[in-house]
């Protein structure tokens, strides 16, 4: 797909993520890594801490808390939202979904509409791409968006390459329109015949749930996982971010009319550093554009790394005036997506610590 | 490509004092899913090419490897 969407804007985007940070360092032993196979992974992978959601908080906790400080700011009211996406593959339950329950506990309109979206790493711009369309229907004034994830209850505690890269966070984002023309070059792709490569391949209906789905394998030293967790086949994905993405950058460069020295920020998903050093030394993106912390310092968050790259890396400046701007999202499905925008000034760009209620 | 240089490389993703052409990459301690990625990255940045998911796993031996990458080379 290949559009330009105009006269939307994004206009507030804040990131919600769980107080408890755990330490690499404490957790290696954990995994029987020895020492120097521990040291070699931090480096490589740039893992050093992540944070992970207590057991009884979900993605929808951290959705609502954003929301809640949105609103309690007056930076959003109740009556402006049109419509609630919920981005997200831990919903809250199989049956209602999540985006019903969060109308309810915001307490909105029956006019709302109220929607999810079970996207992974692409989330985000899969998110904003329902958010420009439902903003067709003149009636609806806001769009929330809210994506959030807590992998960490999907992946195997005893898999040492997957479980150190993984963190949890929700975000919530205000899409509206604007005067402005503010073109938005959006190309997004999709490859269901890669689906395989990213998956929890039981305990849904093709292979439901049982006793022997549950029982931890060990797949490769160090690696022990259930049928019931996430797997990921990393060459096919290295090559999928190698390949599929760069292209896919290049073109929304050609698209927009800009080139590597106009974008200001480049805004990528953050699976981690070893990978987004690479896309960057074969894009020939001058490093300091395209920040590679956020696993390191929050862990892969899925949808969320974008939003959090935003605020973590260029909050400040992203709050005080416009910058251009392109975000690039990629994983499970196989989906990619990419989008060139003027971003900013945003009413807030923030991350902040989730309380419980 | 210049195979001892590639031989050196491969020696440093597997933590190994040497690497032989005939030598196996599972013999290797250090052969796990992190250097298959290593060396996936070695490829693309130092050879400018591409290696599926299912030619490293029917790989053998280091001068396979070796080979697989400079035939994709031309």
């Amino acid at each position: 797909m290949k559009h330009i969407f105009r006269n939307k804007k994004i206009s507030a985007a804040v990131t919600v993520v769980p107080k408890e940070e755990r330490r690499f360092d404490d957790e290696y032993p954990g995994y029987k890594l020895t020492e120097e196979k521990a040291k070699k992974f931090k480096k490589m992978m740039g893992v050093d801490r992540h944070r992970i959601a207590a057991p009884d908080v979900t993605a929808s906790d951290l959705c609502l808390f954003g929301t809640r400080w949105l609103l309690n700011q007056g930076l959003l009211k109740k009556e402006e939202i049109g419509a609630v996406l919920f981005v997200s593959q831990t919903p809250d339950y199989f049956i209602p979904p999540t985006s019903n329950v969060l109308q309810g506990a915001l307490g909105l309109s029956h006019d709302v509409i109220a929607l999810d979206i079970n996207q992974g790493c692409t989330g985000f711009l899969v998110g904003l791409l329902q958010a420009f369309l439902m903003l067709e229907i003149p009636s609806m004034r806001k769009i929330l968006l809210l994506n959030g994830d807590t992998c960490s209850k999907q992946m195997s505690r005893f898999n040492r390459i997957n479980y150190p890269l993984t963190g949890d966070a929700g975000s919530a984002t205000i899409i509206e329109r604007c005067e402005e023309d503010n073109p938005i070059f959006c190309l997004m792709n999709m490859d269901g015949t890669r689906h395989q490569a990213l998956m929890i391949p039981a305990g849904a209906y093709r292979q439901p749930s049982t006793p022997e789905t549950l029982v931890p394998r060990e797949v490769e030293e160090g690696v022990v996982r259930s049928l019931q967790h996430m797997q990921m086949d990393g060459p096919a994905i290295f090559n999928f971010t190698m390949e599929d993405i760069p292209k896919q950058i290049e073109a929304a460069l050609n698209f927009s009319g800009d080139s590597r020295e106009s974008i200001e920020y480049f805004l990528l998903h953050q699976p981690n550093e070893f990978i987004l050093k690479q896309m960057t030394a074969k894009m020939k993106i001058e490093p300091a554009k395209l920040p590679s912390n956020i696993v390191g310092i929050y862990g892969n968050t899925s949808s969320v790394t974008v939003p959090q790259n935003m605020a973590h890396n260029f909050g400040v400046e992203l709050e005080q005036k416009s910058h251009r701007v392109l975000m690039s999202a990629f994983g499970t499905g196989l989906s990619w997506a990419t989008m060139v925008m003027n971003l900013g000034p945003l009413a807030a760009c923030k991350i902040m610590d989730y309380e419980p209620a | 490509m210049n195979k001892p240089e590639f031989y050196q490389r491969l020696a440093e993703i597997l933590d190994a004092e040497e690497v032989k052409p005939e030598n196996v990459l599972k013999d290797f301690e250090g052969w796990d899913s992190l250097a298959v990625l290593s060396v996936l990255a070695m490829a693309d940045a130092k050879y400018g090419v591409s290696i599926k998911a299912e030619e490293i796993r029917a790989i053998n031996t280091a001068e396979e490897l070796a080979n697989l990458i400079a035939s994709k080379q031309k």
